[in-house]
Protein backbone atom coordinates (compact mmCIF):
# COMPACT_ATOMS: atom_id res chain seq x y z
CA UNK A 1 0.00 0.00 0.00
CA UNK A 2 2.43 2.66 -1.18
CA UNK A 3 1.75 5.85 -0.14
CA UNK A 4 3.27 9.01 -2.15
CA UNK A 5 3.89 12.60 -1.48
CA UNK A 6 3.37 14.90 -4.65
CA UNK A 7 4.13 18.47 -5.43
CA UNK A 8 2.81 20.56 -8.37
CA UNK A 9 4.33 24.06 -9.00
CA UNK A 10 4.40 25.15 -12.59
CA UNK A 11 2.14 27.44 -13.09
CA UNK A 12 0.75 29.75 -10.54
CA UNK A 13 -1.09 27.71 -8.34
CA UNK A 14 1.63 25.42 -5.82
CA UNK A 15 -0.12 22.05 -4.19
CA UNK A 16 1.34 19.28 -2.08
CA UNK A 17 -1.02 16.11 -1.83
CA UNK A 18 -0.81 12.57 -0.73
CA UNK A 19 -2.10 9.93 -2.39
CA UNK A 20 -2.72 5.93 -0.99
CA UNK A 21 -4.06 3.22 -2.80
CA UNK A 22 -6.67 5.50 -4.51
CA UNK A 23 -7.38 7.38 -1.84
CA UNK A 24 -6.45 11.62 -1.96
CA UNK A 25 -5.55 11.89 1.85
CA UNK A 26 -4.46 15.19 1.67
CA UNK A 27 -4.42 17.94 -1.08
CA UNK A 28 -4.11 21.69 -0.36
CA UNK A 29 -3.12 24.50 -2.48
CA UNK A 30 -2.17 28.14 -3.07
CA UNK A 31 -2.79 30.44 -5.79
CA UNK A 32 -0.60 33.35 -6.52
CA UNK A 33 -3.26 36.14 -7.58
CA UNK A 34 -1.91 38.80 -9.74
CA UNK A 35 -4.09 42.26 -9.83
CA UNK A 36 -6.43 43.08 -12.38
CA UNK A 37 -5.04 43.66 -15.61
CA UNK A 38 -0.95 41.93 -15.06
CA UNK A 39 -0.38 38.28 -15.26
CA UNK A 40 2.19 36.05 -13.14
CA UNK A 41 5.66 36.50 -14.02
CA UNK A 42 7.79 33.54 -13.42
CA UNK A 43 10.51 35.24 -10.96
CA UNK A 44 7.46 36.58 -8.51
CA UNK A 45 5.76 33.36 -9.13
CA UNK A 46 8.95 31.40 -7.87
CA UNK A 47 8.82 33.80 -4.93
CA UNK A 48 5.53 33.15 -3.91
CA UNK A 49 5.85 29.44 -4.18
CA UNK A 50 9.09 29.01 -2.25
CA UNK A 51 7.43 31.05 0.44
CA UNK A 52 4.81 28.80 1.20
CA UNK A 53 5.96 25.46 0.14
CA UNK A 54 7.29 23.76 3.68
CA UNK A 55 3.58 25.19 5.20
CA UNK A 56 1.87 23.43 2.25
CA UNK A 57 4.02 20.26 2.71
CA UNK A 58 3.63 20.37 6.74
CA UNK A 59 -0.54 20.73 5.94
CA UNK A 60 -0.41 17.86 3.65
CA UNK A 61 1.42 15.67 6.21
CA UNK A 62 -0.41 16.33 8.97
CA UNK A 63 -4.29 16.50 6.71
CA UNK A 64 -3.22 12.72 6.24
CA UNK A 65 -2.32 11.83 9.46
CA UNK A 66 0.99 10.29 8.06
CA UNK A 67 4.79 11.31 9.02
CA UNK A 68 7.92 11.31 7.06
CA UNK A 69 8.74 7.87 7.37
CA UNK A 70 5.06 6.41 6.07
CA UNK A 71 6.13 8.25 2.72
CA UNK A 72 7.17 5.63 0.63
CA UNK A 73 7.97 7.67 -2.55
CA UNK A 74 8.18 11.70 -3.35
CA UNK A 75 7.00 12.87 -6.98
CA UNK A 76 7.00 16.20 -8.07
CA UNK A 77 6.43 18.07 -11.47
CA UNK A 78 9.43 17.88 -13.78
CA UNK A 79 7.53 19.32 -16.14
CA UNK A 80 6.07 21.22 -18.47
CA UNK A 81 5.56 24.73 -17.37
CA UNK A 82 7.42 27.61 -16.12
CA UNK A 83 10.90 27.26 -15.34
CA UNK A 84 11.52 28.97 -11.61
CA UNK A 85 8.71 27.83 -9.99
CA UNK A 86 9.51 24.53 -11.48
CA UNK A 87 13.45 24.57 -9.79
CA UNK A 88 11.36 25.80 -6.38
CA UNK A 89 9.36 22.91 -6.17
CA UNK A 90 11.76 20.72 -7.27
CA UNK A 91 14.37 21.30 -5.46
CA UNK A 92 12.37 20.47 -1.79
CA UNK A 93 11.11 17.09 -3.47
CA UNK A 94 14.70 16.48 -4.21
CA UNK A 95 15.94 17.54 -0.33
CA UNK A 96 13.00 15.89 1.27
CA UNK A 97 13.46 12.73 -0.45
CA UNK A 98 17.07 12.53 0.19
CA UNK A 99 16.65 13.99 4.26
CA UNK A 100 13.66 10.91 4.73
CA UNK A 101 15.58 8.51 2.25
CA UNK A 102 13.03 7.88 -0.40
CA UNK A 103 12.90 7.34 -4.39
CA UNK A 104 12.29 10.44 -5.83
CA UNK A 105 9.94 10.42 -9.11
CA UNK A 106 9.81 13.32 -12.04
CA UNK A 107 6.37 13.37 -13.23
CA UNK A 108 5.14 14.64 -16.43
CA UNK A 109 2.06 17.49 -15.44
CA UNK A 110 0.07 16.86 -18.10
CA UNK A 111 -0.38 12.66 -17.35
CA UNK A 112 -0.75 13.99 -13.79
CA UNK A 113 -4.00 15.77 -15.19
CA UNK A 114 -4.90 12.37 -17.09
CA UNK A 115 -4.37 10.11 -14.34
CA UNK A 116 -6.32 11.79 -11.83
CA UNK A 117 -9.11 12.39 -13.75
CA UNK A 118 -9.21 8.34 -14.37
CA UNK A 119 -9.14 7.51 -10.80
CA UNK A 120 -11.49 10.47 -9.90
CA UNK A 121 -14.25 9.68 -12.79
CA UNK A 122 -13.30 6.12 -12.86
CA UNK A 123 -13.03 6.49 -16.91
CA UNK A 124 -11.95 3.50 -18.68
CA UNK A 125 -10.49 4.62 -22.17
CA UNK A 126 -11.90 8.08 -22.70
CA UNK A 127 -11.05 10.60 -25.19
CA UNK A 128 -9.02 13.45 -22.91
CA UNK A 129 -9.62 16.90 -23.66
CA UNK A 130 -7.05 18.24 -21.56
CA UNK A 131 -7.29 22.44 -21.50
CA UNK A 132 -5.49 24.99 -19.24
CA UNK A 133 -3.70 28.10 -18.94
CA UNK A 134 -0.63 26.48 -20.48
CA UNK A 135 -2.03 23.84 -22.29
CA UNK A 136 -4.42 22.29 -25.06
CA UNK A 137 -4.47 18.70 -26.34
CA UNK A 138 -6.49 15.94 -27.59
CA UNK A 139 -5.36 13.06 -25.81
CA UNK A 140 -6.49 9.38 -26.31
CA UNK A 141 -4.30 6.09 -25.00
CA UNK A 142 -2.62 3.44 -27.35
CA UNK A 143 0.31 1.41 -26.64
CA UNK A 144 1.66 2.44 -23.60
CA UNK A 145 1.68 6.30 -25.24
CA UNK A 146 -0.58 9.19 -24.49
CA UNK A 147 -1.52 9.89 -27.96
CA UNK A 148 -1.71 13.69 -29.13
CA UNK A 149 -4.57 13.28 -31.75
CA UNK A 150 -4.82 16.84 -31.56
CA UNK A 151 -3.26 19.86 -29.84
CA UNK A 152 -3.25 23.69 -30.40
CA UNK A 153 -0.82 25.36 -32.67
CA UNK A 154 0.15 28.51 -30.88
CA UNK A 155 -1.22 29.65 -27.14
CA UNK A 156 -3.52 27.49 -24.63
CA UNK A 157 -6.86 28.05 -24.87
CA UNK A 158 -7.06 29.23 -20.91
CA UNK A 159 -4.09 31.64 -22.13
CA UNK A 160 -6.50 33.36 -24.64
CA UNK A 161 -8.87 33.54 -21.38
CA UNK A 162 -6.51 34.76 -19.27
CA UNK A 163 -5.20 37.58 -21.46
CA UNK A 164 -8.81 38.78 -22.92
CA UNK A 165 -9.23 39.08 -19.20
CA UNK A 166 -6.03 41.47 -18.58
CA UNK A 167 -7.61 43.65 -21.57
CA UNK A 168 -11.13 44.18 -19.79
CA UNK A 169 -9.42 44.41 -16.02
CA UNK A 170 -10.84 41.60 -15.01
CA UNK A 171 -10.19 40.28 -11.63
CA UNK A 172 -7.60 37.08 -11.59
CA UNK A 173 -9.58 36.12 -8.11
CA UNK A 174 -10.20 33.16 -7.73
CA UNK A 175 -8.96 33.30 -11.25
CA UNK A 176 -9.68 35.05 -14.49
CA UNK A 177 -11.08 32.32 -16.28
CA UNK A 178 -14.12 31.65 -13.38
CA UNK A 179 -14.80 35.55 -13.86
CA UNK A 180 -15.02 35.38 -17.16
CA UNK A 181 -17.49 32.70 -16.65
CA UNK A 182 -19.84 34.54 -14.30
CA UNK A 183 -19.59 37.52 -16.79
CA UNK A 184 -20.35 35.30 -19.59
CA UNK A 185 -23.85 34.38 -18.23
CA UNK A 186 -25.32 37.55 -18.17
CA UNK A 187 -24.24 38.18 -21.81
CA UNK A 188 -26.86 38.42 -24.44
CA UNK A 189 -24.96 39.51 -27.73
CA UNK A 190 -23.12 36.88 -29.99
CA UNK A 191 -20.30 39.22 -31.12
CA UNK A 192 -18.89 36.97 -34.29
CA UNK A 193 -15.35 36.10 -34.04
CA UNK A 194 -12.74 34.32 -36.06
CA UNK A 195 -13.42 30.60 -35.80
CA UNK A 196 -9.88 28.33 -36.02
CA UNK A 197 -9.58 24.77 -36.22
CA UNK A 198 -7.38 23.21 -38.32
CA UNK A 199 -8.00 19.85 -38.93
CA UNK A 200 -7.29 17.87 -35.57
CA UNK A 201 -5.81 21.27 -34.01
CA UNK A 202 -6.65 24.56 -33.10
CA UNK A 203 -5.24 27.96 -33.23
CA UNK A 204 -5.98 30.77 -30.16
CA UNK A 205 -3.77 33.83 -31.31
CA UNK A 206 -5.22 35.06 -34.01
CA UNK A 207 -8.44 35.45 -32.13
CA UNK A 208 -6.66 36.76 -29.18
CA UNK A 209 -5.90 39.41 -31.60
CA UNK A 210 -9.22 39.99 -32.93
CA UNK A 211 -11.19 40.55 -30.14
CA UNK A 212 -8.73 42.62 -28.05
CA UNK A 213 -8.95 44.81 -31.14
CA UNK A 214 -12.90 44.39 -31.46
CA UNK A 215 -13.25 44.83 -27.21
CA UNK A 216 -11.68 49.00 -27.71
CA UNK A 217 -14.04 49.52 -30.77
CA UNK A 218 -17.02 48.26 -29.53
CA UNK A 219 -17.03 48.75 -26.22
CA UNK A 220 -16.50 52.73 -26.75
CA UNK A 221 -19.07 52.40 -29.30
CA UNK A 222 -21.63 50.80 -26.74
CA UNK A 223 -22.27 48.01 -29.39
CA UNK A 224 -21.95 45.48 -26.84
CA UNK A 225 -21.30 44.69 -23.44
CA UNK A 226 -17.59 42.96 -21.75
CA UNK A 227 -20.53 40.34 -20.47
CA UNK A 228 -21.51 39.87 -24.44
CA UNK A 229 -17.49 40.00 -25.26
CA UNK A 230 -17.13 36.81 -22.58
CA UNK A 231 -20.00 35.70 -23.56
CA UNK A 232 -18.86 35.15 -27.46
CA UNK A 233 -15.27 34.25 -26.70
CA UNK A 234 -16.55 31.12 -24.57
CA UNK A 235 -18.94 30.80 -26.90
CA UNK A 236 -16.47 30.31 -30.13
CA UNK A 237 -13.78 28.55 -28.30
CA UNK A 238 -15.54 25.80 -26.70
CA UNK A 239 -17.13 25.07 -30.02
CA UNK A 240 -13.80 24.43 -31.01
CA UNK A 241 -12.89 22.08 -28.37
CA UNK A 242 -15.53 20.28 -29.03
CA UNK A 243 -15.00 20.00 -32.44
CA UNK A 244 -11.56 18.73 -32.47
CA UNK A 245 -12.80 16.75 -29.75
CA UNK A 246 -15.38 15.17 -31.41
CA UNK A 247 -12.87 14.32 -34.29
CA UNK A 248 -10.54 12.31 -32.32
CA UNK A 249 -13.70 10.23 -31.19
CA UNK A 250 -14.94 9.50 -34.15
CA UNK A 251 -11.16 8.48 -35.60
CA UNK A 252 -10.96 6.15 -32.15
CA UNK A 253 -14.22 4.59 -32.22
CA UNK A 254 -14.36 5.62 -28.57
CA UNK A 255 -17.76 6.00 -26.08
CA UNK A 256 -15.91 8.31 -23.58
CA UNK A 257 -14.80 11.56 -22.86
CA UNK A 258 -12.95 12.95 -19.98
CA UNK A 259 -12.45 16.92 -19.39
CA UNK A 260 -9.38 17.59 -17.27
CA UNK A 261 -6.58 20.59 -16.88
CA UNK A 262 -8.02 24.38 -15.11
CA UNK A 263 -10.37 25.37 -17.98
CA UNK A 264 -12.47 21.94 -17.37
CA UNK A 265 -14.32 23.85 -14.39
CA UNK A 266 -16.15 25.82 -16.93
CA UNK A 267 -19.82 24.25 -16.52
CA UNK A 268 -20.53 25.99 -19.89
CA UNK A 269 -17.76 23.97 -21.56
CA UNK A 270 -18.91 21.14 -19.81
CA UNK A 271 -22.58 21.62 -20.90
CA UNK A 272 -21.27 21.79 -25.06
CA UNK A 273 -19.20 18.62 -24.70
CA UNK A 274 -22.29 16.90 -23.00
CA UNK A 275 -24.56 18.01 -26.26
CA UNK A 276 -22.12 16.80 -28.37
CA UNK A 277 -21.56 13.05 -26.73
CA UNK A 278 -25.03 12.91 -26.14
CA UNK A 279 -25.19 13.20 -30.05
CA UNK A 280 -22.63 10.27 -30.07
CA UNK A 281 -24.51 8.22 -27.51
CA UNK A 282 -21.02 8.56 -25.71
CA UNK A 283 -20.32 9.37 -21.92
CA UNK A 284 -18.68 12.93 -20.84
CA UNK A 285 -16.65 13.12 -17.58
CA UNK A 286 -15.41 15.93 -15.31
CA UNK A 287 -14.12 16.68 -12.30
CA UNK A 288 -14.75 19.19 -9.78
CA UNK A 289 -12.24 22.28 -8.85
CA UNK A 290 -10.66 20.09 -6.29
CA UNK A 291 -9.00 17.92 -8.99
CA UNK A 292 -9.44 20.13 -12.28
CA UNK A 293 -7.17 22.59 -11.49
CA UNK A 294 -3.45 21.91 -11.09
CA UNK A 295 -2.54 20.14 -7.84
CA UNK A 296 -0.27 18.01 -5.87
CA UNK A 297 -2.38 15.16 -5.46
CA UNK A 298 -2.60 14.76 -9.07
CA UNK A 299 0.97 14.41 -9.21
CA UNK A 300 1.26 12.30 -6.29
CA UNK A 301 -1.26 9.64 -7.93
CA UNK A 302 0.26 9.70 -11.71
CA UNK A 303 3.20 9.10 -9.19
CA UNK A 304 2.16 6.26 -7.07
CA UNK A 305 1.11 4.40 -10.87
CA UNK A 306 4.64 5.06 -12.00
CA UNK A 307 6.04 3.98 -8.66
CA UNK A 308 4.23 1.02 -8.77
CA UNK A 309 5.76 0.01 -12.40
CA UNK A 310 8.84 0.35 -11.14
CA UNK A 311 9.97 3.74 -12.27
CA UNK A 312 12.57 5.33 -10.59
CA UNK A 313 14.15 9.29 -11.60
CA UNK A 314 17.75 9.30 -10.38
CA UNK A 315 18.89 12.34 -9.03
CA UNK A 316 21.57 13.36 -11.71
CA UNK A 317 18.22 12.90 -14.45
CA UNK A 318 16.09 14.77 -12.22
CA UNK A 319 16.61 18.22 -13.60
CA UNK A 320 13.14 20.29 -14.70
CA UNK A 321 11.98 20.68 -18.16
CA UNK A 322 10.25 23.43 -19.47
CA UNK A 323 9.06 21.32 -22.59
CA UNK A 324 7.58 18.12 -21.82
CA UNK A 325 5.82 16.50 -24.47
CA UNK A 326 2.62 14.18 -22.93
CA UNK A 327 3.65 11.29 -25.41
CA UNK A 328 6.86 10.95 -24.37
CA UNK A 329 6.55 9.40 -21.59
CA UNK A 330 6.58 5.32 -21.49
CA UNK A 331 3.16 4.38 -19.52
CA UNK A 332 4.21 0.79 -18.44
CA UNK A 333 1.20 1.32 -15.76
CA UNK A 334 -1.24 0.48 -18.22
CA UNK A 335 -1.64 -2.38 -20.81
CA UNK B 1 35.66 30.67 1.66
CA UNK B 2 37.98 31.92 -0.69
CA UNK B 3 38.29 35.01 -3.41
CA UNK B 4 38.74 33.55 -6.71
CA UNK B 5 41.26 35.01 -9.57
CA UNK B 6 40.05 36.28 -12.59
CA UNK B 7 41.06 33.01 -14.85
CA UNK B 8 40.28 35.51 -17.52
CA UNK B 9 43.25 35.78 -20.36
CA UNK B 10 42.76 39.07 -20.07
CA UNK B 11 45.02 41.42 -17.98
CA UNK B 12 45.96 40.33 -14.29
CA UNK B 13 44.03 41.67 -11.19
CA UNK B 14 42.54 45.15 -11.42
CA UNK B 15 43.45 46.50 -14.71
CA UNK B 16 40.35 45.50 -15.97
CA UNK B 17 39.16 48.23 -17.69
CA UNK B 18 35.48 47.06 -18.01
CA UNK B 19 32.74 49.33 -16.76
CA UNK B 20 32.12 46.53 -13.74
CA UNK B 21 35.40 45.68 -13.30
CA UNK B 22 34.73 43.73 -10.28
CA UNK B 23 33.79 40.83 -12.26
CA UNK B 24 36.76 39.89 -11.37
CA UNK B 25 35.42 36.77 -8.85
CA UNK B 26 33.39 37.53 -5.46
CA UNK B 27 33.75 36.38 -2.24
CA UNK B 28 30.44 35.04 -1.21
CA UNK B 29 31.19 34.83 2.42
CA UNK B 30 29.62 31.83 4.82
CA UNK B 31 31.44 33.11 8.17
CA UNK B 32 28.59 32.19 10.51
CA UNK B 33 29.15 27.82 12.08
CA UNK B 34 25.69 27.14 11.99
CA UNK B 35 23.39 26.33 9.31
CA UNK B 36 22.01 29.61 7.82
CA UNK B 37 24.39 30.40 4.87
CA UNK B 38 24.03 33.77 4.62
CA UNK B 39 25.77 36.10 1.42
CA UNK B 40 28.52 38.09 3.95
CA UNK B 41 28.09 41.48 2.03
CA UNK B 42 28.98 42.60 -1.34
CA UNK B 43 32.30 41.68 -3.63
CA UNK B 44 35.45 43.27 -2.72
CA UNK B 45 35.39 46.41 -4.10
CA UNK B 46 38.33 46.62 -6.84
CA UNK B 47 39.66 50.48 -7.33
CA UNK B 48 39.02 51.63 -10.29
CA UNK B 49 42.13 52.06 -12.59
CA UNK B 50 42.57 55.66 -14.12
CA UNK B 51 42.84 55.76 -17.79
CA UNK B 52 44.45 58.02 -20.37
CA UNK B 53 41.60 58.82 -22.68
CA UNK B 54 41.75 57.69 -25.96
CA UNK B 55 42.28 59.44 -29.50
CA UNK B 56 39.44 61.68 -29.47
CA UNK B 57 37.67 60.00 -26.58
CA UNK B 58 37.25 60.02 -22.71
CA UNK B 59 38.31 56.98 -20.18
CA UNK B 60 34.75 55.40 -20.81
CA UNK B 61 35.18 55.41 -24.42
CA UNK B 62 38.42 53.18 -24.23
CA UNK B 63 36.78 50.74 -21.86
CA UNK B 64 36.24 47.04 -22.98
CA UNK B 65 32.70 45.80 -23.19
CA UNK B 66 31.82 44.23 -19.99
CA UNK B 67 30.47 41.33 -21.99
CA UNK B 68 33.27 40.53 -23.49
CA UNK B 69 35.26 39.71 -20.40
CA UNK B 70 34.96 36.37 -18.77
CA UNK B 71 33.90 36.84 -14.46
CA UNK B 72 34.39 34.25 -12.30
CA UNK B 73 32.12 33.96 -8.67
CA UNK B 74 32.90 31.86 -6.04
CA UNK B 75 30.82 30.93 -2.91
CA UNK B 76 31.44 28.74 -0.23
CA UNK B 77 28.27 27.42 1.74
CA UNK B 78 29.18 25.45 5.17
CA UNK B 79 27.14 23.07 6.31
CA UNK B 80 26.61 21.34 9.45
CA UNK B 81 28.03 17.84 8.05
CA UNK B 82 29.27 16.09 4.90
CA UNK B 83 25.73 14.63 4.33
CA UNK B 84 23.96 17.54 4.37
CA UNK B 85 26.45 19.53 1.93
CA UNK B 86 25.92 16.33 -0.35
CA UNK B 87 22.23 16.83 -0.10
CA UNK B 88 22.22 20.29 -0.69
CA UNK B 89 24.60 19.54 -3.91
CA UNK B 90 22.17 16.95 -4.86
CA UNK B 91 19.26 19.17 -4.54
CA UNK B 92 20.58 22.25 -6.48
CA UNK B 93 22.68 20.63 -9.44
CA UNK B 94 20.46 18.78 -11.53
CA UNK B 95 18.54 21.84 -12.79
CA UNK B 96 20.03 23.14 -15.95
CA UNK B 97 21.08 27.35 -16.80
CA UNK B 98 18.92 28.81 -19.12
CA UNK B 99 20.15 30.98 -22.06
CA UNK B 100 22.17 27.96 -23.68
CA UNK B 101 25.72 27.90 -22.19
CA UNK B 102 26.40 31.76 -21.56
CA UNK B 103 26.64 31.09 -17.26
CA UNK B 104 27.96 27.76 -16.98
CA UNK B 105 28.64 26.60 -12.86
CA UNK B 106 30.00 24.18 -10.94
CA UNK B 107 29.08 22.33 -8.00
CA UNK B 108 31.37 20.57 -5.80
CA UNK B 109 31.38 18.82 -2.08
CA UNK B 110 34.68 18.97 -0.25
CA UNK B 111 33.81 17.59 3.64
CA UNK B 112 31.10 19.70 4.69
CA UNK B 113 31.54 22.55 2.62
CA UNK B 114 29.20 23.30 -0.38
CA UNK B 115 31.23 25.06 -3.14
CA UNK B 116 30.06 26.67 -6.16
CA UNK B 117 32.08 28.21 -8.98
CA UNK B 118 30.78 30.60 -11.77
CA UNK B 119 31.92 31.43 -15.02
CA UNK B 120 30.48 33.50 -17.61
CA UNK B 121 31.32 36.47 -19.99
CA UNK B 122 27.55 37.90 -19.60
CA UNK B 123 27.98 40.12 -16.16
CA UNK B 124 24.23 40.63 -16.38
CA UNK B 125 23.47 36.89 -16.82
CA UNK B 126 25.95 35.95 -14.06
CA UNK B 127 24.23 38.47 -11.75
CA UNK B 128 21.03 36.94 -12.31
CA UNK B 129 22.14 33.55 -11.81
CA UNK B 130 23.58 34.00 -9.09
CA UNK B 131 20.92 35.61 -7.17
CA UNK B 132 18.45 32.86 -8.44
CA UNK B 133 20.72 30.62 -6.68
CA UNK B 134 20.73 32.09 -3.85
CA UNK B 135 16.93 32.04 -3.43
CA UNK B 136 17.11 28.27 -4.39
CA UNK B 137 19.61 27.59 -1.78
CA UNK B 138 17.92 29.62 0.88
CA UNK B 139 15.31 27.42 0.31
CA UNK B 140 17.01 24.03 0.26
CA UNK B 141 18.30 25.41 3.68
CA UNK B 142 14.86 26.01 4.98
CA UNK B 143 13.97 22.50 3.92
CA UNK B 144 16.32 21.10 6.00
CA UNK B 145 16.01 22.88 8.51
CA UNK B 146 12.43 22.73 9.45
CA UNK B 147 12.23 18.82 7.75
CA UNK B 148 16.21 16.99 8.36
CA UNK B 149 17.83 15.95 10.20
CA UNK B 150 18.53 13.83 7.58
CA UNK B 151 17.92 9.52 8.69
CA UNK B 152 20.49 7.72 9.19
CA UNK B 153 21.23 5.59 5.80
Amino acid sequence: MPAVLGFEGSANKIGVGVVRDGAVLANPRRTYVTPPGTGFLPGDTARHHRAVILDLLQEALTEAGLTSQDIDCIAYTKGPGMGAPLVSVAVVARTVAQLWNKPLLGVNHCIGHIEMGRLITGATSPTVLYVSGGNTQVIAYSEHRYRIFGETIDIAVGNCLDRFARVLKISNDPSPGYNIEQMAKRGKKLVELPYTVKGMDVSFSGILSFIEDVAQRMLATGECTPEDLCFSLQETVFAMLVEITERAMAHCGSQEALIVGGVGCNLRLQEMMETMCQERGARLFATDERFCIDNGAMIAQAGWEMFRAGHRTPLSDSGITQRFRTDEVEVTWRD
Amino acid sequence: MQAADADAGGPAGGADNSLEGRGQGGCGGLCSAGTEAAVAGAAPRVPRPQHAPGPGGDALSTAGRPETRVHIFALGVPFPSHLEAEIACASLAPDREPHGGIVEKQLTVTDSVLAIRWRAENSRLLRISIINFLDQLSLVIRTMQRFGPPVSR
